[in-house]
């Protein structure tokens, strides 16, 4: 074993290098074959026990014989698998303390069967005679040791509650009739935790040395300390990680996992702070519970709730949902051929920003069937300084989703006003430029969406 | 191209072993290499988001590309519906002083000649500069200020013409930033990295939004030519990195030409210069079909800017047609190509045309010694015609879609660096808290976000980090800073490292 160290060391030192590196993927090849050949040993001691016992019968007295070179397989077996084993392990995927009782255990339980087969060979018997009725005890505790290893090498594969008393014992709280009848900890709390915080912090990962899955182990702490101070939601270590900003180091939960929502965490606060973080409290029986009942409702999903409003993604700002979520993009390129810019300002829905260029000489009637097709896409669109008046404009009347128009230094009049009556989502328009007067700017005014008119260089006398 | 009294009728050939061994071998190779990539392609573009629809982007098994994954990537741009469209960047270089400017603090005035506590200071490590002093008096400012607009927003009596437009600007008091001297700090806000080498915002903006005018550079760069040349400026600071080199900031000259050799030379008329570019660019295609090189690419495609900037440019720059009334409201220095005053002018026609980053830098701002002077001039060179750029979009109704950017590379220190006199200080580098301000497309107006402590030390309230500004930057470009991506020797880069969030107090 130490001579494997020794190499393995000396591989995985240098394993930079290109050919040393191949017996590291050896190592870890030959380690995944454990699971396989682990179960070799437990046969054949299996079998070797149950020889011993049933050669007690007169029936079956001839199995005797057959022990020695069972439990010799057995004892072989065992060996390799636990150098197999060694192999896996060192691959450190694995909870160091379940694996340093596997590996003990493993190493006893050959040892074990190399003396019970020892004891059954013809030159064991010419020094040492031995009570029949001892190897049968050390049988039946090698088949016990085989299977608390066994246990713990399940454990270390299938996590710790795979096979576990508590599986069996688990009771499904039932949920309460209401929310002041709630158990603050039992019924509210506690599926927070186990729904956010357990696949890390339980009994088989220990991340942290923190675990959740009981009120004593999460007042016990983690491996800084205690994680909850009652009374002090600022001074608690559980409440400021998972309050940090997600892209905070220590934020919790990490590598991406779902955070917990507003509602969660604003639970968690008021139960430190109000409920001195303790177990076997009802919401009724802290004062000033009345405001929590709506949100404990919500997360209980009973009836009366209301959920703290998410701060989410407020970056997005809301999108006008008549937009059409597509267009037709070959009219779009139509479009870019016949002179105009169109950029594609959003995708989902598609919203278009079309320019036609200062000057361009591009005919209104050229490009007014193209238009109409994507009217409905158009969100921002500049026709300025190409000498168009409302007779060339009428197809703004389809553009039902405009957000922005630039209409400056065109031969336009008050009549355009007329135009943009419909739109519900204008917010500004530029009429520099053009011939506004007075009276169209009033009208304008009247427009129930328009926040911005620009009228430098018009008729227009008002000042602004 | 109808008039060619020389065309070539056969297809263009290298005559070079090189180029026989491609004749022969490109049917075969190219066959292989784009039916494979393009089912590639295909796969990875789901990585990506792609939504399919692209503008004409959209990857296709007819043409696929070696960089199909960087197209599908460019192609899910933008993500978000963009609130401006243009950007205008006044990088004020060396560090303007918040004291003077935005940052008021009247407390200091009961503290003048007192140590800087060590209960603000908390050990931070000082530049060389200061270092050694044996005493950091706080200093308040020598000028006063007074309140405007419907926002009552501080501005101090320096900044006159500023303070008109004051319910027009965005005002962040509490930037911040990780470098304390000029080079770092200013090659951090304009690449996101301390060290050179990586694309400006203005690549990144070019190389992830293309063009809106194809007859002028997508980002152009004024320099200042009557700034006190205090600290230098580096052409890498509009550089492209790694990005195609198409996306490099374009600087025009701060003088009369502000690029030189448009005209024809005496005795040629320029007619056959296009056809003469197109058999040059058939050639470099050759060679580009030979080698591969992506920067022949970029290399024709330069080509063909500078042919369209022939007309373009002396377009652009003439300013016979800007009444007096314009060169009234830019002030002293319009009329003087290459001043701050003439560049904010030139700026404003460069956005009209839609180009979309205008980067001015004005330099002058790091005052050691003898602030109150030099600020006193800095902001007399600047104030008027930034003033008269927002005054000037706005009632063109270019500020609804125009983003204006006001700032430096840190702030100065609440202590006088050098000898304190009742009409004399400096100011030291300040990296941990310093004022910008925005206006425009996006942002909300007459607004002020941040705080900082007594002796606009600390940030008390609202950090902004740089990444944090650039990722607002780039959010309202319609750009999520975190998707738009450059793969470069093995590793994805972007504008803001692994950093940034977009400032959404401050989105309209």
């Amino acid at each position: 074993m130490y001579t494997a160290k020794l190499l393995t060391q000396y591989w995985l030192n240098v394993n930079d290098k290109p050919g040393p590196m191949i017996f590291t993927d050896i190592i870890t090849f030959l380690g995944r074959f454990h699971p396989l050949v682990v179960h070799l040993p437990i046969g054949f001691l299996l079998m070797g026990a149950v020889f011993n016992v049933l050669s007690y019968f007169p029936n079956y007295r001839f199995l005797k014989d057959a022990m020695s070179f069972t439990l010799l397989a057995g004892f072989l077996a065992a060996v390799a698998a636990c150098i197999l084993g060694y192999l896996l392990s060192l691959s450190g995927e694995y909870d160091r303390q379940i694996l340093s009782q596997h590996r003990l255990s493993g190493i006893l339980l050959a040892i074990l069967a190399g003396i019970l087969w020892s004891m059954t060979t013809a030159l064991y018997a010419r020094f040492i005679m031995i009570s029949k009725k001892i190897v049968t005890a050390l049988c039946i505790a090698l088949v016990l040791l085989t299977a608390y290893t066994g246990h713990q090498g399940g454990t270390l594969t299938h996590g710790s509650d795979y096979l576990s008393l508590e599986t069996l014992t688990y009771q499904v709280r039932e949920k309460p009739v209401n929310a002041e009848e709630a158990m603050i900890f039992e019924d509210v709390i506690l599926p927070i935790f186990e729904r956010r915080c357990e696949g890390c912090h339980q009994k088989g990962k220990r991340k942290g040395r923190l675990i959740v899955s009981s009120h004593a182990q999460l007042m016990k702490g983690g491996k800084h300390g205690p994680v909850l101070e009652p009374g002090k939601p600022d001074e608690s270590e559980l409440y400021r990680r998972i309050t940090l900003d997600p892209t905070h180091e220590d934020f919790m939960p990490t590598d991406g996992k779902t955070p917990l929502t507003k509602s969660e965490t604003e639970m968690i606060r008021w139960w430190i702070e109000n409920a001195g973080a303790a177990e076997g409290r009802k919401l009724s029986e802290v004062k000033g519970y009345e405001k929590m009942t709506p949100l404990v409702a919500s997360l209980l999903k009973l009836p009366g709730a209301r959920p703290l409003p998410e701060p989410g993604v407020t970056t997005m700002r809301a999108v006008n949902a008549a937009i059409p979520p597509k267009t037709d993009m070959a009219t779009v390129s139509i479009l870019r051929q016949k002179g105009l810019t169109v950029r594609v300002m959003l995708h989902d829905p598609v919203m278009l920003d079309v320019t036609m260029p200062a000057k361009s000489g591009v005919a209104m009637s050229d490009i007014e069937k193209d238009l109409s097709i994507v009217a409905g896409n158009v969100i921002w669109l500049n026709l300025s300084d190409n000498n168009l008046t409302e007779n060339d404009l009428k197809i703004l009347k389809l553009m039902s989703n405009l957000e922005k128009l630039r209409l400056e230094k065109n031969p336009v009049g008050d009549r355009i006003v007329d135009l943009l009556s419909q739109h519900q989502h204008l917010e500004a328009v530029n009429l520099n430029g053009t011939l506004l007067t007075n009276s169209g700017l009033a009208r304008l005014r009247r427009h129930p969406s328009l926040q911005r008119v620009y009228t430098w260089d018009t008729p227009v006398t008002e000042t602004k | 191209m109808s008039f060619m009294p020389h065309s070539h009728d056969e297809e263009f050939r290298l005559n070079t072993p090189d180029g026989d061994a491609l004749n022969r071998k490109l049917d075969r190779r190219r066959f292989l290499l784009k039916t494979s990539l393009g089912l590639g392609a295909l796969a990875t573009g789901s990585l990506f988001g792609m939504k399919g629809l692209s503008g004409d982007k959209s990857p296709s098994l007819l043409e696929p590309d070696a960089n199909s994954t960087e197209e599908a990537m460019l192609a899910a741009i933008p993500h978000f519906a963009p609130r401006a469209k243009r950007v205008v960047y006044l990088f004020m270089a060396g560090g303007p002083s918040q004291f003077e400017t935005f940052d008021y603090k009247p407390a200091l005035l009961n503290l003048v000649g007192q140590d800087l506590p060590d209960s603000i200071r908390k050990g931070q490590r000082l530049t060389g500069m200061s270092a050694s002093q044996a005493t950091l008096p706080v200093v308040p400012s020598i000028y006063k200020f007074q309140q405007y607009g419907q926002s009552r927003t501080w501005v101090s009596d320096l900044l006159p013409h500023t303070a008109q437009v004051i319910d027009d600007l965005c005002i962040i008091k509490s930037l911040h930033s990780e470098a304390i001297n000029h080079d770092p700090a200013i090659t951090f806000f304009q690449t996101g990295n301390q060290l050179a080498g990586r694309p400006s915002i203005g690549s990144w903006i070019s190389y992830g939004l293309g063009s809106d005018n194809q007859n002028l550079p997508t980002f152009i760069v004024l320099v200042s030519k009557n700034a006190q040349l205090d600290q230098p400026l580096y052409a890498r600071l509009w550089g492209n990195g790694f990005l195609p080199t198409r996306h490099q900031g374009v600087q025009f000259r701060s003088g009369k030409d502000p690029v030189l050799f448009l005209n024809n030379p005496e005795g040629y008329d320029g007619t056959d210069r296009k056809e003469m570019l197109g058999y040059l660019t058939k050639l470099n295609q050759l060679q580009n079909d030979l080698y591969g090189d992506p920067e022949i690419e970029n290399r024709i495609a330069q080509y063909e800017m500078a042919f369209r900037m022939q007309t373009s440019v002396p377009n652009v720059v003439d300013m016979s047609n800007e009444p007096q009334e314009v060169f009234d409201l830019y002030g002293p220095g319009s009329r003087d190509p290459g001043t701050y005053a003439a560049n904010c002018l030139l700026a404003r026609k460069l956005l009209e045309k839609d180009v979309k980053f205008v980067q001015l830098y004005h330099q002058g701002w790091d005052q050691h010694a003898g602030l109150p002077k030099n600020i006193a001039r800095q902001c007399r060179d600047t104030d008027q015609a930034t003033a008269a750029l927002i005054k000037d979009l706005k009632r063109r109704g270019l500020l609804e879609d125009t983003l204006v950017v006001w700032g430096g590379e840190f702030g100065r220190t609440v202590y006088s660096q050098g000898k304190l006199t009742a009409t004399d200080y400096g100011r030291d580098h300040h990296p941990r808290c310093f004022s910008m301000w925005m206006a425009g497309a996006g942002v909300k107006p007459g607004f002020s976000y941040g705080e900082t402590d007594d002796f606009s030390y600390n940030i008390v309230k609202d950090p902004v980090h740089v990444h944090d500004f650039q990722a607002t930057l780039m959010h309202l470009m319609g750009i999520d800073h975190e998707q738009l991506i450059y793969k470069f020797q093995g590793r994805r880069f972007r504008l803001t490292d692994v950093h940034g969030k977009v400032v959404n107090a401050v989105l309209a």
